[in-house]
């Protein structure tokens, strides 16, 4: 490659970074401003920093955040780690009905489900607490984990579990002891993507976590700024504080995420 | 008869094997069923009646035959036909940054792991920078008086179709991470002895990419194609509740928005349970297309 072409590539990418990093740049600078100086006057200040512990129950809401994660990603795990090795290694006539049923659900989009589903949760009593919330987001993200699940159980070679059947081992003990530590790759990658998307999500949680003092904290930025009233610098500060936990785990399992992103398009 | 012993031992193994399969697939199945299946069959039944929510009246398929004749309904379709203008746009700009990615100049993982960064953001961070950005005091009018071309003042967000605009780039944006990894994927796997083969042969580096390069990132182009139309028809709800609230006017409610504000800002449960179906039989049919489309080149 010539000089030319590698300096203006190098260039080229530089430009970019700058732009596709702008959203931090952007809340770094401004929410070192007052509201005063977000309006234009010099300087910077720690007072919206400040102003956010009060404004917002910030500790509350990460917490939530972390609640409605963990509760919604161990059912995903649970059923889809089960229905993945149920349809991968012990299937019977009605294996291929069963996956298209699971999987088909996949292409049911949120919002055409979730007018029913806000009532039949309202009607058991679950929009006050956590539960409405958890349920729902399982209920979602079932059906990819279980996609994923299944096609990762697929790539274990039948002749392990036979052997492990013949030496007396009966299927759940097959399942626990030799599928289930091979799938921890599948596993990770489950937990990254449906961690980052539940986190991300303002819908499920705006309509389901109806108590605010259980609201996650992307829901409770979303409903501030939905009503224009608090200052931007403060709503900028709660977004970086909303932004760092997800951006951890992105960083950190970056690979079982362009893994779990590109498992749809098949070999 | 020591063979038939042997079979019947093998189909007692294989039925056991399959109870098993049965019992190990039943939770997610019941689970899915009751909270997505049972729904999606409500939605249904819900939107030919009058329901606020509590209590429902039937009507008939005749509330769908009304919506049809709704204007704001088709303003609203108008709204996503428009959007899904910003699919090819969503798709290029990321398929050209993994191309310079993979030149793999000095510093190529830097810049990865930066373009990949907005991905772990949730979208309503991304619309409320957006709104800063877009806004008349907003930043894309200072940049453009620092370069000189200050004549040019935008104010997208007070338009309808400016608003809408202003949606679909930070739409765009917002898809870049993701399509960029799609692409960058598909790149590794490249098989660049072709490349070679082509160069010694006198291809150019355009019709190498377009000829070679291209064909074989057909899979990872498909992909994102379809990942990019689901996102644009279900996943615009933050950014639309962040930076326009739908307005002005109907300018940026999109179907997926028109659900939710039918049903919580106007009461209209029923309206809100036909539109969000309207949206599934959408999202169904161009699901059946993709796969007709697909197995017909097969």
């Amino acid at each position: 490659m010539s000089t030319f072409r590698k300096v203006f590539t190098f260039i080229s990418m530089g430009i970019l970074a700058v732009i596709m990093f702008y959203p931090f740049t952007f809340m770094i600078e401004q929410s070192l401003k007052s509201k005063e100086q977000f309006l234009g006057a010099p300087g910077h200040s720690f007072a919206s920093w400040q102003k956010l512990f009060t404004v917002m129950p910030i500790g509350t809401q990460l917490l939530n955040s972390v609640i409605v994660c963990f509760g919604a990603i161990a059912i995903i795990l649970i059923f889809s780690a089960f229905a993945g090795f149920g349809l991968a290694k012990l299937t019977f006539r009605g294996t291929p009905y069963f996956f298209l049923g699971i999987v088909g659900a996949m292409l049911i989009p949120l919002h055409s489900i979730i007018i029913p589903a806000y009532v039949n949760v309202s009607k058991l009593n679950l929009l006050d607490g956590y539960w409405g919330a958890i349920v729902m987001y399982a209920a979602l993200g079932t059906p990819f984990a279980t996609f994923l699940m299944t096609s990762y159980f697929r790539g274990i070679p039948d002749e392990i579990i036979e052997a492990s059947v013949v030496d007396g081992l009966n299927y759940r003990g097959v399942f626990r002891r030799i599928a289930l530590p091979l799938a921890f790759p599948a596993i990770a990658t489950v937990v990254v993507l449906q961690f980052i998307q539940i986190w991300c999500d303002l819908l499920v949680g705006l309509l389901f976590l109806q108590d605010p003092m259980k609201r996650t904290i992307t829901v409770g930025l979303g409903a501030l700024s939905a009503g224009r009233t608090t200052d931007i610098p403060v709503l900028l500060a709660g977004s970086l504080v909303s932004a760092i936990p997800a951006i951890i785990i992105y960083l950190i399992f970056q690979r079982q995420l362009v893994a779990g992103l590109t498992a749809g398009i098949g070999k | 008869m020591a063979s038939t012993k042997t079979a019947n031992k093998k189909s007692a193994l294989t039925r056991e094997r399959g109870r098993s399969g049965i019992l190990f697939g039943a939770p997610a199945l019941i689970f899915v069923t009751l909270f997505l299946g049972v729904p999606i069959l409500q939605a249904l039944y819900y939107s030919m009646t009058k329901w606020n929510g509590l209590s429902a009246t039937w009507i008939g398929p005749s509330t769908f035959v009304k919506e049809f004749k709704n204007p704001i309904f088709w303003r609203v379709m108008q709204n996503n036909a428009l959007l899904l203008l910003a699919v090819p746009v969503a798709i290029l700009i990321p398929l050209g940054i993994a191309y310079l990615l993979n030149e793999r100049v000095a510093g190529w993982k830097f810049f990865r792991s930066i373009y990949f960064l907005p991905t772990a953001i949730s979208w309503v961070v991304i619309g409320m920078v957006a709104i800063r950005v877009f806004a008349q005091e907003g930043v894309l009018n200072q940049l453009l008086r620092a370069i000189g071309l200050g004549f040019i003042k935008t104010d997208l967000l007070s338009s309808e179709h400016g608003a809408l605009l202003a949606v679909a780039i930070t739409f765009i944006y917002s898809m870049v991470g993701t399509n960029t990894m799609i692409f960058l994927t598909g790149m590794a796997n490249l098989d660049i002895s072709l490349n070679e083969a082509a160069r010694i042969d006198g291809a150019g580096n355009v019709r190498i990419f377009s000829s070679i390069t291209l064909p074989q990132l057909k899979r990872f182009i498909q992909f994102s194609f379809v990942i990019t139309v689901i996102s644009a028809f279900t996943a615009l709800f933050s950014l639309i509740f962040v930076m326009t609230g739908g307005g002005p006017g109907f300018g940026t409610t999109t179907l997926e928005f028109f659900v939710y504000q039918s049903a919580f800002a106007k009461g209209d449960f029923g309206a809100g349970a036909m539109l969000g179906f309207i949206l599934f039989v959408i999202m169904a049919g161009l699901g059946a297309a993709q796969l007709a489309l697909t197995r017909s080149k097969e």
